[in-house]
């Protein structure tokens, strides 16, 4: 058929032109020269203007919030501030009492300045955070990763009607989006109910108050679980009934929750009451549980405070129970990467060679890591000796 | 002395874990460098909330199954990897939804041709034509695979057969799809339908080489999609294993910084962590580019090979949007693995999209629970949007405007997802957005590219950026080699990579170091 002559010779042809093309086209001015400066580690740059792995910072003000709270502000001295979202945290990386270690905290600033803030409680229990109020003052240095985390308001699913619970020191995520909203005229509707412990040490209380008389859009109720004896302002807990006190019904609303671990115990099962739908809550995990040997899945014989050995290549290093895996590792000068240190960003991701741990069921771990042997050590609670990669 | 290995990998995606762990199993003395914290580049999967998302994989092609396995599959029986996973056969092809048109495409030749000529009979002839010849191409490229395979010189008889059994391959290898397509199909309809799965490469019709999307579409349509139960992060964790178990090391969290060079070939590499390994073979993972201008260095790489990429092109990479549901699949009426969702019949206005901010053209909308029910947890069900667009544009995205632009795409393909899953917003608990910088932030490719390079019929295929690169002992494996960009392509691309690198090694294996 003259058609598929006709066609054969055209397909036949494209070599021709092809071989041309190509000699053409790889002629010095011609095509792409990759050897400009613009592909030098092209991705690298890009994706450093968004997410650096680490960042230097350096403290230019210490504010006193509250009588046990210390804000430190900060900013960036090797390079720009990435962008981050109102709710996001970074994680420190310090080194305190000879350990590098390192924990998260949750920037409580806005979006969009040229500081962050990281406002910081110094608790008797932690380990980190009495350190950085008794040791950080202005002028010195920090090492931070960037901005991590997926709790933030996403307009993509979250609506504009939004329910905040916090517990303690668990405002600051909240504090950055309160403060967002501020700044943008209130696009969202915010309730926020605010549950705190010692009336005379609630962290951001004045200025969570202004906000809520300048404007409708925000109602703030503040709730003192623990009051003392002469206290006359308001006291419980966040339950039920106060959620229909505040903002009446469920629906529509997203809910937002940042505290204690114990908080989410008590939250939850209330939100489930108040019609909450579930997939309408969002949590910020709040570091590893503190009371693991309470959990319905740890093992009822063992104590927390259970020794047990861990091999890492040559060494064997002791390890409690109790204590998430990583802790024992650090205190040894073993150093795993870490960011969220809550179990979801799986940065700690270890291989278990030989042994069993416990890992509470918020552990973000992929299906195929628990096939194939891996853990976060971050939330990995030791149940037996351990043999261990890093 | 520092340890000495006769090959280090950098990379440990799929082309770097295939030709780490064959070179492992010839009983090489290999070491695998990854600077990310788990294996398989985008044949990864991340957890969010009660979820665990599949980063990339949609449909693996030339698998098959232990009842009837692929080509694939035999290559991952031999590495010690097919045992160590669960294979599910996904039960349709994809479904192609247009603003007139719904229509779900079946595995194998017969259902495949009669539903194409069921929705339109006046193309019939040219429709039945049009797949005769990708199969009879398909029969000639397997004949040509088997001949180069094997052990024996081919015989006269053989040789003289050799251009009359390859005509087709000959004749079509430097054609672009459409041009073939449009010869037999006049329909732009049907053609549209056809070349559905161009998302798949790349490329739309008009550019695509014929022979690559032939090749890929004989897969599908014989041995049918599958998918990996515990997702495509099982296959690269069973690599990893497969490779270990070969006396293979792997280092996570441990990137390559330097490839060192001595008299015009390699003679080791520099980690992050300032670990100097002497080796006088490198195989890279990373792209070609990337790795001959920063690991290498631009003056140090052979100006040869600066001309022989100036007719290459960065391909495309992805934008997805993660959807975590608080419904069943059956609910939402989930049934389809994956669907095509198309604005129009104008593939070269979604193309030239792709290179732009702008809402996509179309989006493949893909859901596990359709083949894998237990993809998430009961009662709940997983959505992946996915839409291809190249990284470029993003270079001039200002860091502050990063989220809205990348939440404004994401809003666009969720309206044209809600065509097909009404309400899908509504039901959602999990949603996380990816965009070409998030690939290059985990896979470190350039321009954040899924594919590779562009892959025209001039740099598809046989004419692709070969494995062995510019110095001695410099190997590349992965989509940016033949053959071609996928998760099949890639692995096969390791092995390819693996093999020339052994061949060409042979000599020197074993000097010093004998296991």
């Amino acid at each position: 058929m003259p058609a598929s002559i006709f066609d054969a010779f055209r397909d036949f042809s494209q070599y021709a032109r092809t071989f041309y093309g190509w000699r053409t086209i790889r002629r010095p001015g011609m095509g792409v020269d990759f050897r400009a400066d613009e592909y030098r580690e092209q991705a690298k740059r890009m994706v450093e203007a968004l997410h650096p792995a680490r960042m230097r910072l350096r403290v230019i003000r210490v504010i006193q919030e509250a009588p046990s709270t210390k804000t430190f502000r900060l900013v960036r001295v090797d390079g720009p501030l990435p962008p981050f979202r109102a709710g996001q945290y970074i994680n420190l990386y310090v080194d305190f009492q000879g350990v590098l270690t390192s924990r998260p905290f949750s920037i409580s600033s806005p979006p969009g300045r040229d500081y962050l803030d990281l406002t910081a409680r110094g608790l008797k229990r932690g380990f980190v955070s009495p350190y950085l109020a008794a040791n950080i003052h202005v002028g010195d240095s920090l090492d931070a990763s960037g901005p991590a985390g997926s709790f933030y308001h996403e307009p993509l699913i979250d609506g504009d009607d939004l329910v905040f619970l916090a517990g303690g020191s668990g405002i600051t995520p909240f504090m950055s989006m309160i403060r967002e909203q501020a700044e943008k005229g209130w696009p969202l509707q915010i309730a926020l109910l605010y549950g705190s412990r010692d009336p005379h040490d609630v962290i951001f209380a004045d200025e969570l108050a202004e906000l809520a008389k300048t404007t409708p859009r925000f109602r703030y109720c503040l709730q003192i679980s623990d009051p003392p004896k002469n206290w006359r302002g308001p006291k419980g807990f966040l339950d039920a009934a106060l959620l229909r006190n505040e903002i009446g019904a469920p629906d529509g609303k997203t809910f937002y929750l940042c505290g204690p671990n114990a908080m989410y115990d008590f939250c939850l099962p209330e939100l489930a009451k108040f019609g909450a739908p579930r997939h309408k809550i969002k949590r910020e995990l709040y570091g590893p549980p503190a009371d693991v040997a309470r959990h319905v899945g740890w093992p009822a014989h063992l104590s927390p405070t259970a020794e047990f050995q861990v091999r890492v290549g040559d060494r064997v290093i002791p390890a409690i129970a109790g204590e998430p895996l990583i802790n024992s590792l650090e205190r040894h000068g073993i150093v795993v990467p870490a960011v969220c240190r809550s179990g979801e960003c799986s940065a700690c991701r270890t291989k278990l060679i030989e042994g069993r741990v416990y890992m509470p069921p918020t552990a973000g771990v992929r299906e195929a890591d628990r096939q194939f042997g891996y853990i976060h050590a971050c939330v990995a609670f030791p149940l037996t000796d351990l043999v261990v990669a890093v | 002395m520092a340890k000495t290995y006769d090959a280090v990998v950098i990379g440990a995606g799929l082309g770097g874990l295939s030709a780490a762990t064959r070179l492992a199993r010839k009983g090489r003395r290999v070491l695998l460098l990854e600077k990310h914290n788990v294996p398989g580049g985008y044949a990864t999967s991340f957890v969010r909330g009660r979820f665990e998302f599949e980063v990339a994989l949609h449909e693996l092609s030339g698998l098959g199954g232990p009842d009837r396995p692929g080509g694939l599959y035999h290559y991952l029986d031999r590495l010690g990897v097919a045992e160590k996973i669960e294979i599910a056969r996904i039960p349709g092809f994809y479904r192609s939804v247009f603003p007139d048109l719904d229509l779900r495409l079946p595995v194998g030749r017969k259902a495949y041709e009669q539903t194409l000529c069921d929705a339109f009979p006046n193309e019939a002839k040219g429709i039945r034509q049009f797949l005769k010849r990708i199969f009879s191409l398909n029969e000639e490229l397997n004949f040509f695979y088997r001949l180069s395979l094997s052990r024996q010189l081919p015989g006269a008889a053989d040789l003289v057969r050799l251009p009359l059994n390859i005509g087709n391959a000959l004749r079509y290898s430097l054609s672009t799809w459409g041009s073939v397509l449009n010869r037999d199909v006049k329909d732009p309809k049907a053609r549209a339908v056809l070349s559905q799965i161009w998302g798949y490469f790349g490329l739309p019709p008009a550019k695509i080489s014929y022979l690559y999307f032939a090749m890929a579409m004989a897969s599908y349509i014989e041995h049918g999609p599958t998918y990996i139960k515990g997702r495509s992060q099982a296959l690269s964790q069973a690599f990893v294993q497969a490779f270990e178990d070969n006396g293979g090391e792997v280092r996570f969290n441990s990137a390559a910084v330097k490839i060192l060079t001595k008299g015009g070939r390699v003679a080791g590499v520099i980690t992050q962590d300032g670990d100097e390994i002497p080796t006088r073979c490198v195989i890279s993972n990373l792209d070609p580019i990337s790795t001959c201008r920063d690991l290498v260095g631009a003056d140090k790489t052979p100006d040869s090979f600066w001309r022989r990429v100036r007719s290459c092109s960065v391909g495309a990479s992805s934008f997805n949007v993660y959807l975590g549901l608080a419904a069943p699949a059956e609910k939402l009426g989930l049934a389809d693995h994956e669907t095509f969702v198309n604005a129009d019949y104008n593939l070269d206005a979604h193309y030239k999209a792709m290179k732009t901010l702008d809402a996509p053209g179309s989006i493949a909308v893909t859901c596990y629970n359709a083949v894998w029910p237990e993809a998430s947890p009961p009662g709940t069900a997983i959505v992946v949007l996915t839409a291809l667009m190249y990284g470029e544009p993003w270079r001039r995205v200002a860091p502050a405007d990063y989220v809205s632009t990348k939440n404004r795409i994401a809003a666009a393909m969720l309206d044209v997802a809600e065509r097909v899953i009404p309400n899908l917003r509504r039901h959602a608990e999990v949603v996380e957005v990816s965009t070409p910088v998030t690939n290059m932030r985990f896979a470190g490719q350039l321009g954040g590219s899924i594919y590779g390079f562009d892959q025209p019929p001039g740099e598809a295929a046989f004419f692709r950026l070969p494995h062995w690169g510019p110095l001695g002992g410099l190997y590349f494996a992965g989509a940016w080699t033949p053959p071609g960009g996928g998760f099949e392509p890639a692995i096969l691309s390791g092995r390819i990579a693996a093999d020339v690198a052994a061949a060409r090694t042979r000599v020197e294996k074993g000097a010093g170091h004998a296991r």
